[in-house]
């Protein structure tokens, strides 16, 4: 049916001992070359390094590959068995990425198994319901995906992008018009500026690069409900110092611990006051910026004491707009609550002791699907893999416009294509829509 | 009475898609009738005295390619012919002419007179015989019944014509011709799904009383351009200069002053005008602080003095037209030789058609120009052809025939008709076409004058100039790929003075010819490098298949990713309320315009890919059984 060449990460997501990043399509031998230095014999498990494009190595494991018909879709396929921490697994599926697939839809690889006589006619109506399901599912994913700012700086660039192919469409397509629609907008500028502005998403939104870099959480809440107890209980050792007096933890504390294979990096705002003297004023500042970059605030409360606590107003404005948020209930033990998570409409809640351990495994879950990995299916962190694939694409047609910036027709198809790429985060945008865009601007035509 | 000939195809109409339609069914050899109210005005231009155009042209060339006429006929009639965007990339290159109307006309009509299989009666027709689902015939006002298997419509702005001069109006097919009224309410009788539409034209001044010494003088291009791949300069006629001239403050004041008496702005019209060819006082609505607009001024033949402003067209009150004209430099002394007006007319929810633009309603009825929702003489043009072509094949019994969105702007043209509809009258543009570094008007026949061989319509003629110049181009792009050109083997000053700089290692031709600043020409001049092919045509295309050739790589891949659901058609009797997991408006959608293949459906819009592999999986299971076409 096509020739496209997919990929995904076919285990679920957190802690296990392999995981898998399956690969299908047409002629699939060139990819299996690229990516591992051994034959790999059809069918076999062949123990190899997978390289990436330096000739690095990613991961060591097993291979196998299962040319077409024989294979679960019915095309060539391959299957990397790698270690199960999801960084390396994104990293092997970043290594298909760059090799030419494209990342699989939800419920594709069963898709294609169908079309290709794979499953048997009983099976259509179960493929039907996945295909719907897995929409669904997908278009709740990357809603999530795209909360906050980053969305709203993609809406942005995309914007910027319309008018330029508007002001350039409009120069080619209506050259008699007393209009220089080019001269006036100077492209070059233009084009910098969105370009700038794709980099800055790629790059500070890191949530390409989150699990590599690992997790920034804050915990936050009032003096003694037990943040650095919580923080001790999720590093697993005695890390702060940790008293009945308020007040007890004086620097700013980052820790890095590790959980269901993402590095988590924990930020205490406990000694967040009044400096006393030079030195503490140095770990607040450090702390203040380690804030501004958090990718998850906890806000810590004590079950056996009413919650009166609201957000302190100069932590809430410090922290990134659209961050996720958890409540964590400390001291279950003494208030006598069972552990539990509940979904409330402003974020999670989960209740713990940090004390006792009871309800860290919730705790560490909630965490990990807050940020986007975890679930079921990993449904949020592929969406977002797809985003940042289409954002790296559009990267890529945006510099090759640069270069062509003297052929305007050329500059005007590495443009739409550059759009086109976008469709699947904005929604697709017509021939039609840029022609309104035109004439909405311009007054146009004889 | 029942005309005793019986015909393969009736032709309705004779403009630029009757025309077209009736010589490409003729020329397949099928027995072809072309019925008009007046043969007098057989191929008649009824707006603005000019052929071609950005996408337009580009359209003109590919009917060009495909054996009709238009394009030829410019040629024989053009007295101005530039290159628009003669200094952008071949890609949005495009040819337009002004044509001399009287010249146009006897071209068509000397044409249509000399096609065998081709036989032109005037007569209005009032009426479609339609025998259960199939067209048998048409009805004339005079009562005369004429029978054939298919019959073709192309009847422009004549559908319930209406056309309106300030807040009067009256019943008429275009100025000066009366309306087809009872034909409009039988359409409208026969459930096809009918809309309004409108378009205007400005008023036409006296070229005597025009005072030229105080207007720019725009000339054609020299050397002068062709239309036709067949076509010479020596056939053109003597060639005049269009001027240029701007409307002021004055103007518009005068504009505004009558917008109170304005159909358009008091609601008498309801038909939806274009919002690229907007009258004059929609543009001083709608962009106020624009202080002045250009106007052209066409010369309408080299025997008549009349001229047409092209950028004023109004449907102002007389007397409003009369001011606003003698306020614009060079005009002051004008005198308007017939009034402008605006015209609203019945269209057909093009989405209605197939892509062979035979209705989904009737069998053998196709449709074909403004009646589809379009605006243009080339548009006309090239579905009045493409409609001729299938209307023959239907009678033969044979599937339609339509260039894919790859292969041709009328491929795009006619895909946006059937897919998306319209929601004002559709005009060709470069930005529709998402392969727009393939579709070329220099590669128009590279691209269609083969299968338009296959199809019947391209003659001996053309068929053996082009496969001349195709063959010659295809042994020059060998040679180049097989001549390489090494540093040791050359003076480095010649390689510096063709290229700009120096080469370390051996390059072929094709290689060198990619590179951004060099010309076939100036290649040419390298020692070795030749001998050089002569013919303009095929350096041309050498040149310009070397230079685009990656981006055309491309394309072909992306096309190829697609070619899959081009060709699985989706069964005509499809219930698409019983695919699983489809949502009730995408099953609403799909039943009511009931696309005929894959691809056609991914396009019609609110239409998700989910919902297509959903129908993917449906068609699979074995409903309605997926038949691939090729």
């Amino acid at each position: 049916m096509t020739n496209e060449v997919i990929a995904a990460i076919a285990t679920p997501p957190g802690r296990g001992g392999i995981g898998v990043v399956r690969i299908s399509g047409p002629r699939l031998e060139a990819m299996l070359r690229a990516l591992v230095n051994h034959k790999v014999a059809p069918r076999r498990a062949t123990r190899a390094d997978v390289f990436n494009a330096d000739g690095g190595v990613i991961d060591q494991g097993l291979v196998l590959y299962f040319p077409a018909p024989h294979s679960y879709t019915g095309e060539d396929v391959i299957e990397l068995q790698g270690h199960g921490g999801p960084v390396v697994l994104q990293l092997l599926l970043k290594r298909c990425l760059e090799l030419g697939a494209r990342v699989a839809e939800p419920g594709e690889f069963t898709k294609r198994a169908f079309l290709n006589d794979k499953l048997d006619l009983a099976q259509a109506e179960s493929v039907a319901d996945l295909i719907d399901a897995s929409t669904a599912e997908a278009a709740r994913c990357a809603l999530r995906s795209l909360q906050g700012e980053f969305s709203r700086r993609i809406d942005a660039m995309v914007q910027a992008l319309i008018e330029l192919r508007m002001l350039v469409e409009a120069t080619l397509d209506f050259p008699e018009e007393d209009v220089e629609f080019l001269e006036q907008a100077k492209a070059h500028v233009r084009l910098e500026h969105i370009r700038s502005q794709l980099t800055q998403i790629l790059v500070a939104s890191h949530q390409g690069s989150l699990l590599r870099e690992g997790i920034h959480a804050v915990i936050a809440g009032e003096p003694n409900v037990g943040k650095s107890s919580l923080m001790n209980c999720l590093a697993g050792e005695d890390l702060a110092i940790v008293t009945d007096i308020p007040g007890t933890t004086r620097d700013a504390i980052r820790q890095t611990i590790n959980v269901h294979g993402v590095p988590l990096h924990i930020i205490d705002t406990a000694g967040l006051r009044e400096p006393r003297d030079p030195v503490e004023k140095i770990g607040i500042s450090k702390t203040w910026g380690a804030i501004a970059q958090a990718d998850l605030v906890l806000w810590v409360s004590d079950a056996t004491r009413p919650v009166t606590m609201t957000a302190d107003p100069a932590l809430a404005a410090s922290l990134p707009a659209g961050v996720p948020q958890l409540k964590v209930v400390n001291k279950i033990d003494l208030a006598g609550i069972r552990p539990q998570r509940r979904t409330l409409p402003e974020g999670d809640e989960v209740a713990v002791s940090a004390k006792t351990g009871a309800g860290i495994d919730l705790l560490q879950t909630a965490m990990l699907e807050a940020v986007g990995w975890g679930g079921s299916n990993g449904g949020v962190f592929m969406a977002r893999e797809r985003h940042l694939h289409a954002l790296q694409t559009a990267a890529q047609h945006l510099e090759l416009a640069v270069t062509r910036a003297n052929a305007l027709e050329v500059f005007a198809e590495e443009l739409r294509l550059a759009q086109n790429a976008l469709a699947g985060i904005t929604g697709a945008f017509t021939a039609d829509d840029l022609l309104g865009e035109i004439f909405s601007h311009f007054c146009i035509g004889k | 009475m029942h005309f005793a000939e019986k015909f393969d195809v009736i032709v309705v109409g004779g403009g630029h898609a009757g025309t077209e339609a009736a010589l490409a069914c003729a020329r397949i050899g099928r027995r072809t009738l072309l019925l008009t109210h007046n043969v007098e005005t057989l191929g008649q231009m009824s707006c603005n005295p000019s052929i071609g155009g950005i996408g337009k042209g580009h359209l003109v060339k590919e009917v060009d390619a495909l054996g009709g006429a238009m394009a030829a006929a410019t040629d024989e009639a053009g007295i101005q012919f530039r290159i628009l965007n003669s200094r952008k990339g071949p890609a949005v290159r495009a040819t337009r002419a002004q044509a001399d109307r009287l010249l146009y006309k006897k071209a068509i009509r000397s044409r249509l007179e000399n096609q065998p299989n081709l036989l032109i009666i005037q007569q209005s027709v009032d009426d479609l015989v339609v025998a259960g689902e199939r067209v048998a015939g048409v009805v004339t006002q005079l009562g005369l019944r004429f029978a054939a298997a298919a019959v073709v419509l192309t009847t422009g702005t004549f559908l319930s014509g209406l056309i309106h001069v300030g807040l009067q109006n009256y019943r008429a097919g275009r100025a000066g011709d009366p309306p087809s009224i009872s034909l409009a309410q039988r359409l409208r009788e026969l459930k096809l799904p009918v809309g309004r539409l409108k378009t205007g034209t400005p008023p036409r001044i006296d070229g005597r009383s025009i005072d030229f010494s105080r207007l720019a003088e725009q000339p054609g291009d020299d050397p002068v351009p062709v239309f036709s791949f067949l076509g010479a300069p020596d056939q053109h006629p003597r060639q005049l200069p269009c001027w240029i001239t701007h409307t002021n403050e004055r103007t518009h004041e005068i504009i505004r002053s009558g917008l109170d008496r304005s159909p358009l702005f008091t609601g008498v019209i309801e038909g939806i005008g274009p919002r690229y060819c907007p009258s004059i006082e929609d543009k001083i609505t709608r962009f106020a602080d624009k202080t002045a607009h250009q106007i052209f001024l066409e010369p309408e033949g080299l025997t008549v003095s009349e001229f047409y402003p092209n950028g004023i067209s109004t449907s102002l009150p007389y007397d409003i037209q009369f001011a606003l004209v003698r306020s614009i430099k060079g005009l002051e002394r004008a005198h308007i030789t017939r009034p402008g007006y605006a015209i609203e007319y019945d269209y057909f929810d093009p989405r209605g058609l197939k892509s062979s633009l035979e209705t989904k309603a009737i069998q053998g009825l196709f449709f074909a120009g403004q009646i589809n929702g379009t605006t243009g003489y080339e548009e006309a043009a090239a579905q009045g052809l493409l409609a001729g072509i299938n209307a023959a094949r239907f009678v033969a019994g044979e599937p339609g025939w339509c260039p894919r969105r790859n292969e041709a702007y009328l491929g795009v043209l006619v895909d946006d008709l059937i897919t998306r509809g319209v929601s004002e009258p559709y005009r060709m543009f470069t930005s529709r076409a998402e392969y727009r570094l393939s579709l070329r008007e220099d590669n128009a026949d590279m691209r269609l004058t083969e299968v338009g061989r296959r199809l019947g319509v391209v003659e001996d003629g053309r068929w053996q100039h082009f496969e001349r110049k195709r063959e010659a181009v295809a042994r020059e792009i060998e040679r180049l790929k097989s001549s390489w050109i090494n540093p040791k083997l050359i003076a480095q000053h010649e390689v510096q003075r063709v290229l700009g700089q120096g080469i370390e290692r051996e390059y072929t031709l094709q290689d060198l010819l990619r590179r951004p600043g060099v010309s076939y020409a100036g290649l040419m001049t390298l020692p070795g490098a030749g001998p050089a092919v002569a013919d303009p045509l095929v350096t041309e295309q050498v040149e310009i298949q070397c230079k685009y050739q990656g981006y055309i790589e491309r394309q072909q891949d992306e096309i190829t990713r697609q070619e899959a659901y081009e060709t699985t058609r989706l069964p005509a009797d499809l219930d698409y309320r019983r695919v699983h997991g489809l949502s009730i408006e995408v099953q609403q959608k799909l039943n009511q315009h009931r696309p005929e293949t894959l691809g056609q459906a991914a396009r019609v819009s609110g239409i998700t890919p989910a919902a297509i592999s959903l129908l993917l999986v449906h068609l699979k299971r074995g409903f309605g059984g997926a038949k691939k076409t090729a």
